[in-house]
């Protein structure tokens, strides 16, 4: 181990990997049979004795079956550096070779999930941009082969000087104590959703297997009777929502700490390095130039302890369902650390020279008509639900909470144009803005109803390889002068987007 | 346009000056056509369903039914042809423009500079009438970059031409 390897062979992985190949296949079978399972380990005693060897017969069997996958699928795994490609090859029965041009790489990333954690390995991540669809992890290699094949990969861009990590200060470190901070402030009402889904999800699994072992509906009837009971009594629903706010903040807490323990974030020339997470270590390194937008999020509970969280969005490749993995979160920033970003990323000072400018009072309209047609769908869906009419009055004091949050959507839109940067300002709760770098725009749209048309107005609608910014109602001879320069700006721009 | 002062730029090339191009007229058959047959499968089932199940049940509610469909047949057709002479394009030196809508007008441009590949690519109607749709494709989520629809097959690889160009020279 202590010589590293220089990867113009075909390499195999740490041989540690195959230890993280059997545990991860272990982990996804044993998700998706847990509750069979659990079944059969409670009935075990009622079986007669050679039942009984069968089934621990059988496990055995699973077990060496797929110790015996897991080794060939080490075996298999081989990858090399040839030229300006790296080359990989994998599978079992069907083979696949895929070579990605070393230039099309966009970050690698290291990481440890538990099983990597005890063992002492990494897993990194290679991450590809554009119409690419190949992202390649390679499960084991120990820290210094992994940082050897980062730089190798790298130092084809620039020639990357060796940086001393341990003597570099962070910019910004979170202990445990800011961290409690954050999780009490968090939008616990997205965790509780999380949490539900999660929920829903064990629900479905278990009744799925209820069902089958079954045959009437025990779990269904149980949960209907709760539920019954549940809606009898005032006094019930006010424990569930106690209950439901206590699970929501603490699914808060542990989805914190869960991601964003031991947060530091390194600034060094042309990158940023993010190194977090409790059971899944990930050590992020985000080159500056790659960042496609970033965006500053507060609520009023962070607002007034201080901080704020920052998402750096990349590149996304055409699939929607690796989006989640390209935004970068950090938590607990202050107002220093913020500043320290936007003067790494951006010019200082750009945006103190222009204004504010904020959409027609159409966007008002549209926004309270939009609210009006949501308390509508709630309480026809209600009255459908419970056919009385006295519903819809204890729904009433729905209507000052939305225009409560129409009010403060309306408020908190607006944006900025400078010579070079653009900022959207939108939220309704809690408030976001996002900064662009005008050049880095893929291509502009503008999109205007019949209702717009008669008051002249236009949504500008920007696609970044990272995603959409809309900026609604603006009006017309402004958003052709906005059009006009941003195209004036992409095509004048020589510097590379990505 | 006071914030940009610094700039050397007095006069920007305005998009609202160029003039575009309207896609094929043949098109509208094509369109048409396919709207058509995509219709006529619907109706299909949509008889079927009013038959076996509305004529059993509420039989008094039928021709109201047949009605109400046959306006929505209708309205889709005249928004179709009423809107079609909409989709217009235009290509100039540094980037490509579409336009279309009736009720929602939208335009959009991609700028050569940010293209990541073209398709060219002829539906089975289209290619009746000799024509094809072009698809220019930017980084990112792709659902929502520029396709020009409905012209001369000659005309679109003449423009993949001329970006590819731009591209690489």
């Amino acid at each position: 181990m202590d010589k590293t390897i220089d990867f113009s062979e075909f390499t195999r992985q740490s041989s540690k990997g195959i230890i993280v190949i059997y545990g991860n296949l272990l982990i996804t079978i044993f998700k998706k049979t847990w509750v069979v399972f659990l079944l059969l380990i409670t009935r075990i005693s009622k079986f007669r004795h050679f039942d009984k060897t069968y089934f621990i017969v059988g496990v055995i069997c699973l077990f060496v079956f797929l110790f015996i996958r897991s080794y060939v699928l080490f075996r298999n795994f081989q990858f090399k550096i040839e030229g300006d490609n790296f080359i990989l090859k994998k599978g079992i029965f069907s083979k696949k070779n895929t070579s990605i041009s070393l230039d099309r790489i966009q970050n690698i990333n290291f990481s440890q999930n538990l099983i990597q954690q005890l063992i002492n390995v990494y897993q990194v991540s290679i991450e590809t941009a554009g119409s690419n669809k190949t992202e390649i992890s390679i499960k084991a290699l120990s820290l210094q082969d992994a940082k050897a094949l980062k730089e190798k990969i790298s130092s084809k861009d620039i020639q990357e000087k060796e940086l001393e990590q341990d003597s570099l200060k962070p910019l910004l470190t979170i202990d445990a104590g800011s961290l409690l901070k954050v999780s009490f402030s968090e939008n616990h009402l997205q965790s509780l959703l999380v949490f539900l889904g999660l929920l829903l999800g064990f629900y479905q699994q278990i009744e799925d297997v209820f069902k089958n072992f079954f045959e009437e509906d025990i779990l269904k009837n149980y949960v209907k009777e709760s539920k019954e009971l549940v809606f009898g009594s005032f006094f019930l629903i006010v424990i569930v929502l106690f209950v439901l706010l206590i699970i929501a903040i603490a699914s808060s807490f542990v989805r914190v700490f869960l991601f964003h323990f031991n947060l530091r974030f390194f600034m060094k020339n042309d990158a940023f390095e993010i190194k977090q997470g409790l059971t899944n270590k990930k050590m992020i390194v985000l080159k500056k130039g790659k960042v496609q937008s970033i965006t500053i999020s507060t609520n009023p509970l962070k607002k007034k302890l201080g901080i704020s969280y920052v998402v750096f969005k990349q590149a996304v490749s055409g699939k929607v369902k690796k989006k989640k993995e390209k935004l970068i979160k950090i938590v607990g920033c202050k107002e220093l650390h913020l500043e320290r970003i936007k003067e790494s990323l951006f010019l200082k000072n750009e945006l103190v020279n222009s204004k504010k400018e904020y959409p027609h009072s159409y966007f008002k309209f549209r926004i309270a008509f939009k609210s009006m047609l949501w308390i509508l769908f709630i309480n026809v869906f209600l009255l459908l639900f419970f056919n009385s009419l006295k519903t819809l009055y204890f729904n009433s004091i729905w209507i000052p909470l939305f225009l409560f949050i129409a009010y403060k959507k309306i408020k908190k839109t607006f944006f900025k144009i400078s010579e070079n940067l653009l900022l959207v300002g939108k939220g309704a709760l809690e408030t976001h803005f996002t900064y662009v770098e005008i050049f880095k725009i893929q291509n502009i749209k503008l999109r205007q109803t019949i209702f717009q048309k008669r008051r002249d107005i236009i949504d500008v609608v920007l696609q970044t390889a990272a995603g959409k910014i809309i900026i609604p109602c603006v009006p017309y001879h402004r958003a052709i002068d906005i059009y006009n320069y941003m195209l004036y700006k992409v095509e004048k721009s020589t510097k590379e987007w990505m | 346009m006071i914030q940009f002062q610094n700039n050397e730029i007095i006069e920007l090339p305005d998009i609202t000056e160029i003039t575009f191009n309207r896609v094929e007229k043949k098109y509208l058959k094509v369109v048409l056509l396919s709207t058509f047959i995509n219709f006529f499968i619907g109706s299909l089932f949509f008889i079927l369903f009013i038959e076996k199940i509305i004529a059993k049940k509420i039989p008094e509610y039928t021709g109201i039914f047949y009605f109400l469909f046959s306006c929505f047949v209708i309205s889709i057709f005249i928004v179709l042809i009423v809107g079609f002479p909409k989709r217009k394009f235009a290509v100039r030196d540094k980037d490509v423009s579409y336009k279309s809508g009736l009720f929602i007008e939208k335009m959009v441009t991609v700028p050569f500079s940010r293209i990541q590949h073209i398709e060219i690519e002829e539906g089975v109607f289209s290619r009746l009438f000799k024509l094809a749709k072009i698809s220019v494709f930017t980084a990112g989520d792709s659902s929502d970059d520029l396709e020009i629809k409905g012209i001369t097959k000659e005309k679109a690889l003449q423009i993949k031409e001329f970006i590819s160009q731009k591209i690489n020279g």
